[in-house]
């Protein structure tokens, strides 16, 4: 199943970092697409924004913000809108997400991603402004569930509830982060395969694959690591549901060489087959 | 103001709170830790806060150790510690980019926020550190070509002003910090602290075809490259750094425009 708006199935893709600029420029190297955090590029003139601009060339790319703010309860910062369609329109994204989350209050900003309380008042407040952004960026905002580490007292529905009456309710795209869903699975004590079987097919755009860090009472986002199989195996489950949805596998913190992210993500390829030979079937 | 405002305003006072978490909720008034989170099967909702309360000055430490490396080592990272804690709590992050956070340090330290020993000396560092950034993120601008600068005719230099481009900053330091940089990239992480003795040092710190570089700069260039980057016309600009005293021969300001529009720091020429 193809998602409603049509957005293409970019196949497997690495987040474009420093690290691994020079070896991308060198070698031009066989990925499908590259994700790039919007935030690193959007605010500078130097060389990040010149080897964008060359990697927008020769790569599909998509845009993944940290600071959008969308469960932010300050006015959306529309400087920082019109600097993110600006980026959009430069390398021809594919399309542009951010998280389900807060970032600060006030003005100010934490720079993380903090957990909205699931609820009817919170739900109508993310809905009203994630339409207001998809009509400034003139596209469809598209939205990862988090990893949390707590719960809200006053959260009345489950995430999978959330964002599904969101994605219908503001007409966005979903990115499925499956290693977050497994994460706040555990964390929280819910069941994973439950959340990823109530995702509205048709809405699930992308895909994040990603490694965490078990710190014995609660297990920690930290795209530091190879992913768990049982985050494979949500992957594939999630996939039969959806069809062929573009994947990103995120690597942030003791990055390795690039060709170990890549192999990493390659792995992706055999829940992808799986799933294509079933279409083809 | 609603709920949500009310829950997130108390939220970001707990999670941005330098003290331990228990501090941490006695200082945040209006709402109770275990009346708005759930406990989880492992955790109390002050150890589920906590989780993001840790998490918060070490995204910010990160952050500041990126763009202050120099800084980070002569300090030590104790201490380096402390100042990230201190300075993000009088100048939190009010920017969707973290490459602001660090824009009031220079200022921070030499007021002796922190409580560090040297302060000038420390400002002076990350006056230098911070004009790295600055250029590195600059907006890339075309340098004048020597085909645009031949094109001027000779009578008309005395009124011609030159526009910098984007990237490019010129600094006037106590201390010779850059200098102090070269020493310690050049006998590595091991070697702490060569001595820096008081001297005034003046920079230009600019970018070219994506690579930052510094240049030290005498007294005299250092006043004239700062005249031609406000905006005075060259004429004038000459005639006050001949005016100076111990003022530079003639072909010495020569070299030193020639050296500069080589390097590409301007780009462009125009006539009021």
């Amino acid at each position: 199943m193809a998602n409603r708006w049509g957005l293409p199935d970019l196949g497997i893709g690495i987040g474009l970092r420093t690290a691994h600029f020079t070896h991308i420029l060198s070698e031009w190297p066989q990925v499908d697409w590259f994700e790039v955090l919007s935030e690193n590029f959007m605010d500078t003139g130097g060389r990040p924004l010149h080897v964008l601009d060359q990697v927008a060339l020769r790569y599909p790319v998509a845009l993944h913000g940290v600071s959008l703010g969308i469960g932010n309860t300050a006015p959306l910062d529309r400087e920082y809108l019109g600097k993110l369609k600006a980026l959009a329109t430069r390398t021809r994204a594919a399309w542009v997400s951010d998280h389900l989350c807060w970032t600060g209050f006030a003005g100010r900003n934490t720079h993380d991603l903090l957990p909205m309380p699931l609820d009817e008042p919170a739900l109508r407040h993310v809905t009203e402004r994630v339409r207001v952004v998809s009509d400034f960026l003139e596209r469809p905002l598209v939205l990862e569930n988090p990893s949390s580490y707590l719960e809200f007292a006053t959260s009345s529905m489950p995430e999978w509830e959330f964002l599904a009456r969101l994605a219908e309710d503001a007409d966005c795209g979903l990115l499925l982060d499956v290693n977050n869903v497994y994460v706040s699975s555990v964390n929280h004590g819910f069941d994973a395969a439950a959340y990823v079987d109530a995702m509205p097919a048709d809405r699930v755009v992308q895909y994040h694959l990603a490694g965490h860090t078990n710190r014995g009472s609660h297990l920690l986002d930290t795209h530091s690591d190879h992913a768990r199989p049982e985050v494979w195996e949500l992957y594939a489950r999630a996939l039969r549901r959806t069809g062929l949805a573009a994947t990103l596998y995120e690597w942030d913190e003791d990055i390795p060489e690039f060709d170990v992210v890549r192999a990493e993500a390659q792995k992706a390829k055999a829940a992808r087959d799986g799933v294509a030979a079933g279409e083809r079937a | 103001m609603t709920d949500l405002a009310r829950l997130q305003e108390w939220m970001q006072a707990v999670i941005s709170h330098p003290g331990e978490i228990d501090e941490a909720l006695r200082a945040a008034p209006g709402l109770q830790a275990a009346e708005v989170i759930r406990p989880s099967s492992t955790l109390t909702p002050a150890e589920r806060l906590a989780i993001y309360q840790g998490m918060y000055p070490l995204r910010m430490e990160e952050a500041l150790r990126s763009d202050y490396p120099g800084l980070a080592h002569l300090v030590g990272d104790a201490a380096f510690t402390a100042l990230v804690r201190a300075y993000v709590a009088a100048w939190p992050s009010r920017s969707y980019t973290l490459n602001r956070l660090g824009d009031h340090l220079p200022e921070f330290l030499r007021g002796g926020g922190g409580g560090l020993r040297r302060p000038d000396l420390l400002a002076d560092l990350a006056m230098l550190e911070r004009a790295f950034s600055q250029v590195f993120d600059a907006e890339e601008t075309p340098s004048l070509t020597e085909a645009e600068i031949a094109a001027v005719l000779p009578e008309a230099w005395a009124d011609a002003v030159l526009e910098p481009i984007a990237a490019l900053r010129l600094l006037e330091l106590r201390y010779p910090v850059g200098l102090w940089l070269d020493a310690i990239k050049a006998q590595g992480e091991e070697h702490r602290h060569p001595r820096l003795a008081r001297k005034d040092s003046r920079l230009v710190v600019y970018r070219r075809r994506y690579a930052v570089y510094r240049e030290e700069l005498d007294k005299s260039a250092h006043a004239l490259l700062a005249d031609l980057v406000a905006g005075r016309p060259l004429g004038e600009a000459v005639e006050a750094a001949l005016g100076r005293p111990r003022a530079p021969a003639p072909e010495r300001l020569t070299g030193w425009f020639r050296g500069w529009a080589g390097a590409g720091l301007f780009r462009a020429v125009r006539f009021p």
